[in-house]
């Protein structure tokens, strides 16, 4: 019951948060626009361009949205008020509401799950469906369950990385480091990238190993990637221990 | 004039992550420079190090956007106009400030990453080009001071420090290698405008003198609506 009503109100803080209606905006209206322009600038022009290829290349988009949604989500907690307004941080206020630290931990894990994938869930089939209206029947139909995989994939991809960039923030605090990374990270030249040509290893690395989630194999330029199944899994792991290494680090720390 | 510069000077070197900022790029460029050359995708050191200049530049945005953001994360601002309370002078010193701690963090980075990109191809054994260009080298150093003023505009612009930062990243990062598969027009944003200051390779309707034009008016646009804004708004 606590939980539950810890989410609610961790949804109304988030909801009411002017960077994390941003970070959503991004993620939902970037996807979109970007995935409109590039549609419209291929149509005609460029033969292969299917929808898929369209939208499922403007991911990297979304994922800062994603990223920035998990990092304020914590960073905001711990940034200090105005000293007209006494200078206090938020997180006071919510451990005095919300001593389970636990709990409030996991709600906001909700949170930013649930928040996610919703975008996820709206941008992915708008983006595909403008594409699909504006490149008209492309030969080479992509069959329909290969599409919902995709997308689903890329609903998954998103949530992992939020989820990590938030774990990461409960321990830096600050929002400026996590954001700088993995903001660097998202891009299409990231530091990840640069690491696979030196290594194989830098395949399991969690943005890396979940690339292939949605992406296909032709449009990435990491040599050899993870499976998508095995990918996801990696992903995974990875924001798993985060979060549990996380959770410990919060419970423990002073506020 | 001077007094207000040398303050602001202080100010930076007694920021503990504006001086990390300064280090964290050394170290970052450092280290960058040592993976692309042990990458072995050039053998010309002057190329490593351009290559490095895409991440290297996030350090110079952060150094930008620092300078004026801390000021308006507390009331730092208006102690400091205060102490100052000509908004013009204050606003020079700031960007002076900027300009001698942005030169010195882009000349050390470019030359650590120079050096390391030399010593790790020596060790490599691939044979080295010597006598590099040092143009592109020095263009790409006034691009990393330029694209951290631009940050510095848009930081006065929204005075905040987070905002601009995403902003900035997203911008450099994320928006502008996307759209640049996409339209020529992309080669008017003002980092790939300002990038043509070391990419030798000019476009058909830039070279790196229009560029960097480009990128300052890029620079002057932002930074007057900011300064306007600055100097008629309550702090």
């Amino acid at each position: 019951m606590t939980l539950l009503r810890t989410i609610a109100g961790e949804f109304r803080k988030t909801l009411t948060l002017p960077s994390a209606l941003v970070a959503l905006g991004i993620a939902l209206f970037g996807t979109i626009a970007v995935s409109l322009l590039v549609a419209s600038s291929s149509a005609g022009h460029v033969a292969h361009a299917t929808p898929a290829s369209v939208v499922f290349n403007t991911i990297p988009l979304g994922t800062v949205g994603a990223v920035i949604l998990g990092v304020i989500v914590i960073s905001s907690e711990y940034t200090a008020n105005t000293p007209d307004a006494g200078g206090g941080r938020q997180i006071s206020a919510t451990l005095v509401a919300i001593p389970h630290r636990l709990v409030l931990l996991l709600s906001k894990v909700v949170v930013v799950i649930v928040l996610t994938v919703v975008t996820a869930a709206s941008a992915i089939p708008a983006s595909l469906g403008l594409a699909h209206v504006i490149l008209g029947a492309t030969d080479g139909e992509e069959n329909l369950r290969d599409l919902i995989a995709r997308s689903a994939g890329v609903a998954l991809y998103w949530t992992l990385m939020s989820l990590i960039a938030l774990a990461v923030t409960v321990f830096t605090r600050s929002g400026i480091v996590p954001l700088i990374w993995f903001i660097a990270n998202s891009s299409l030249v990231s530091v990840s990238l640069l690491l696979s040509k030196l290594t194989s290893l830098a395949g399991y690395l969690p943005d890396l190993a979940g690339m292939r989630l949605f992406a296909a194999p032709s449009s990435l330029a990491v040599h050899d990637p993870l499976e998508p199944l095995t990918g996801g899994l990696v992903m995974a792991a990875w924001a798993i221990v985060f979060l549990t290494a996380s959770m410990l680090a919060f419970t423990r720390r002073d506020a | 004039m001077i007094n207000t510069i040398t303050a602001e000077l202080i100010k930076v070197r007694s920021l503990p992550v504006a001086l990390a900022t300064m280090g964290g790029t050394l170290a970052a460029a450092v280290v960058l420079a040592a993976a692309i050359a042990a990458s072995g995708t050039t053998t010309s050191p002057t190329q490593v190090v351009l290559q490095s200049i895409t991440y290297v530049q996030v350090g110079l945005i952060l150094l930008g956007v620092l300078i004026i953001g801390v000021d308006y994360t507390g009331t730092n601002m208006r102690t400091a106009l205060i102490a100052t309370p000509n908004r013009r002078t204050l606003l020079v010193g700031k960007c002076v400030a900027y300009l001698l701690a942005a030169a010195a963090t882009s000349a050390a980075a470019i030359v650590a990453g120079f050096l390391t990109a030399t010593i790790t191809l020596a060790i490599r054994e691939s044979a080295t080009e010597t006598g590099a260009d040092t143009w592109p080298v020095i263009g790409a150093g006034v691009y990393l001071v330029l694209i951290g003023l631009l940050g510095l505009a848009l930081a006065l612009l929204l005075r905040s420090l987070i905002p601009p930062l995403v902003a900035m990243l997203s911008l450099v990062l994320i928006i502008s290698p996307l759209l640049s598969t996409l339209t020529s027009y992309a080669q008017y944003l003002p980092d790939q405008a300002g990038s043509l200051l070391y990419h030798r390779e000019s476009t058909a309707e830039l070279t790196s003198g229009t560029g960097m034009l480009v990128l300052l008016a890029w620079i002057v646009a932002i930074g007057a609506g900011a300064v306007m804004e600055f100097r008629s708004r309550d702090a």
